[in-house]
């Protein structure tokens, strides 16, 4: 997905949301500890790797600064009582408000991410369902990489891992549709299959011809269905109730746009086939079995003809 | 007129490169000097931002601006970012690359913020050692942008000009000096923001940024969301003066305004070069 608000600057309305964080902070704030004159401590006294630690523990707490100065992992580098020592305070703020500038940014900055990646749970979960969702995921899987891309790959297995959390199940399977989305975003460029280039295989050659799809292209089978789920975001309409229902989708690209279709079981079963690597006699036959023996050499057709046409393959390989 | 040490050419006027613009740049191909591109947006995808890229590139002149170098950082150099970085800046011939004195994390993590470092001895001998790895890697001198800071750290042995100037030198690296981030940091620190200017290496300067920041009283946080203020254009005016007239981009990250529009604002700049021009001649 495009990540252009994933850069150095914070948006207008992170800024006003900081501003009202800042200003419960500095209700709450017991750190206003000003620097005695002449206590400038010595550079040796905070080592480098130290402070970058201790920054980097305070910036990610999950809790106010307050707290997140004074928990273990930044007690551990610096203790809050020495937070003027490391710390000096500005014309108008504290040495802890200036710290809180950071460490609301933060949350913010993820939330904006998972939020770019992960849009129809957000509108699902709402502002502040979505943002106690972030501030849990990243304390699990906190960004280790030099982009933000990245960062919401792990939110499926997340789900797993907490099925506690309301509507888990859904959300895993909607965080699952979601990503899938993003990463056909993403995929490289490949060639597309053409009609004549399918020609040029040999007719004897078909049955244990490959199929290889095109790299922005992905199948998902859900317990839940997450199209609606899409869509709603989409037209802005209020998200239905999540239900129990087996359904099947194709994320891919055509021209550089993110497409989707719902699929039936027994299409999903043969595409999933054939992105999978099976020879497409194999393939056919296996799915053609559940089909009704005069249908099936139509149906089976009529899937080819659009999936060629979507630009789903890129090669047959004999 | 100084020139910068390796010679890069002064651009003129350009603008970030952003979603949003895409399809006016790609059907109306506007004049303007160069496009910077903001490297992290590039390196993992092969769809439309890359696609849309490899066109403006064709046609434009362009320069790599990233956020996660992390110079400052006590993790070791990711050289598997760098791998990306250099390839792409092959791909698209990026006049140079650059990114921020700063560190975004340690023990593996990443914060995605441009954090401050304490500007001690330490420090700068960490961050020139970095620089110069990253230097050897890329082939080529690195060019880094003073920061915008929310915070300063108490034990600091020297301000942070004298830090810049200094990594710049012993490094042997290349400078983009963000007008903006020196008034925002001068304000939220009580420094002047002419001296800071003034101690700045001219010879080491390929670069300039100009954005608009939103002012909260207390302090001031350098979010690109606006126009450029009065004192930033003045404090500009001044940085031409003494440094000389080099590559001036304008960032736009937040609320951003049709193409036109930002356009419209970098070419404020023109009339400030052109009286350098005017004084000089």
């Amino acid at each position: 997905m495009p990540h252009e608000a994933r850069t150095e600057a914070a948006i207008a309305t992170r800024v006003l949301k900081l501003d009202a964080r800042r200003r419960a902070a500095r209700r709450r704030s017991s750190l206003k500890v000003a620097p005695e004159p002449g206590a400038t401590p010595a550079a040796h006294e905070f080592r480098l790797e130290a402070v970058q630690r201790w920054m980097q523990a305070v910036i990610v707490h999950p809790g106010d600064v307050d707290e997140a100065i004074a928990s273990p992992e930044a007690s551990a580098e610096v203790a809050p009582e020495r937070l003027a020592e490391l710390v000096k305070p500005s014309h108008s703020l504290t040495p802890a408000e200036r710290v809180d500038i950071y460490h609301g940014m933060y949350m913010l900055r993820m939330v904006e991410a998972l939020e770019s990646d992960y849009p129809a749970i957000r509108h699902v979960l709402g502002e502040e369902g979505f943002e106690q969702l972030v501030a849990d995921y990243v304390q699990a899987h906190p960004s280790r990489s030099y982009t933000l891309n990245r960062l919401g790959d792990h939110l499926p297995q997340f789900f797993l891992d907490h099925p506690d959390r309301p509507d888990a199940a859904f959300l895993h399977d909607l965080a699952r549709a979601e990503l899938a989305i993003t990463q056909v975003f993403d995929a490289e460029e490949t060639p597309v299959l053409t009609e004549a280039a399918a020609k040029a295989v040999p007719e004897a050659a078909w049955a244990s011809a490959r199929l290889r799809p095109v790299a922005a292209l992905r199948v998902v089978a859900t317990r839940h269905p997450v199209m609606p789920f899409l869509e709603a975001y989409k037209h802005d309409r209020p998200a239905p109730r999540p239900r129990r229902r087996a359904s099947w989708l194709v994320a891919y690209r055509r021209d550089y746009s993110v497409l989707r279709l719902e699929l039936s079981r027994h299409e999903y079963d043969l595409l999933s086939a054939l992105v999978g690597g099976a020879p497409l006699g194999e393939a056919i036959a296996r799915a053609a079995l559940e089909l009704r023996a005069s249908r099936r050499e139509a149906t089976v057709f009529r899937w080819f003809r659009t999936w060629i046409a979507e630009g789903m393959f890129a090669a047959l390989e004999a | 007129m100084t020139s910068n040490r390796w010679n890069y050419p002064d651009l003129g006027l350009g603008i970030g490169l952003r979603t949003s613009h895409y399809g006016h740049i790609l059907s109306q191909k506007p004049e303007i000097g160069f496009f910077e591109v903001l490297t992290e947006n590039y390196l993992d995808t092969g769809g439309r931002p890359l696609f849309v890229l490899d066109k403006i590139a064709e046609s434009y002149r362009l320069v790599m601006h990233g956020v996660s170098m992390s110079v400052g950082s006590t993790d070791p150099v990711d050289f598997d970012y760098l791998a990306k970085v250099k390839a792409l800046a092959k791909r698209i011939n990026a006049l140079w690359v650059s990114d921020h004195v700063c560190w975004t994390g340690v023990l593996g993590r990443n914060t995605h913020d441009l954090l401050p470092l304490p500007y001690t001895e330490e420090s700068l001998r960490h961050t020139v050692e970095h620089v110069r790895t990253i230097q050897d890697y890329l082939e080529r001198p690195l060019v880094l942008e003073n920061p915008s800071t929310y915070l300063e750290f108490t034990p600091n042995s020297m301000p942070e000009w004298e830090f810049v100037a200094r990594m710049a030198e012993e490094a042997d690296c290349g400078l983009l000096l963000d007008v903006n981030n020196v008034y925002v940091s001068a304000f939220n620190h009580s420094f002047d923001p002419v001296a800071y200017i003034d101690a700045i290496p001219g010879e080491r300067v390929c670069q300039y940024h100009l954005a608009g920041h939103t002012h909260k009283g207390t302090h001031i946080l350098d979010t690109h969301s606006d126009h450029v203020v009065d004192p930033v254009w003045q404090l500009y005016g001044h940085t031409i003066r003494r440094v000389g007239l080099r590559a001036t981009l304008l960032e736009w990250d937040a609320n951003i305004p049709p193409f036109e529009v930002v356009r419209d604002e970098v070419l404020k700049a023109k009339a400030w070069r052109d009286q350098e021009v005017s004084d000089a001649a």
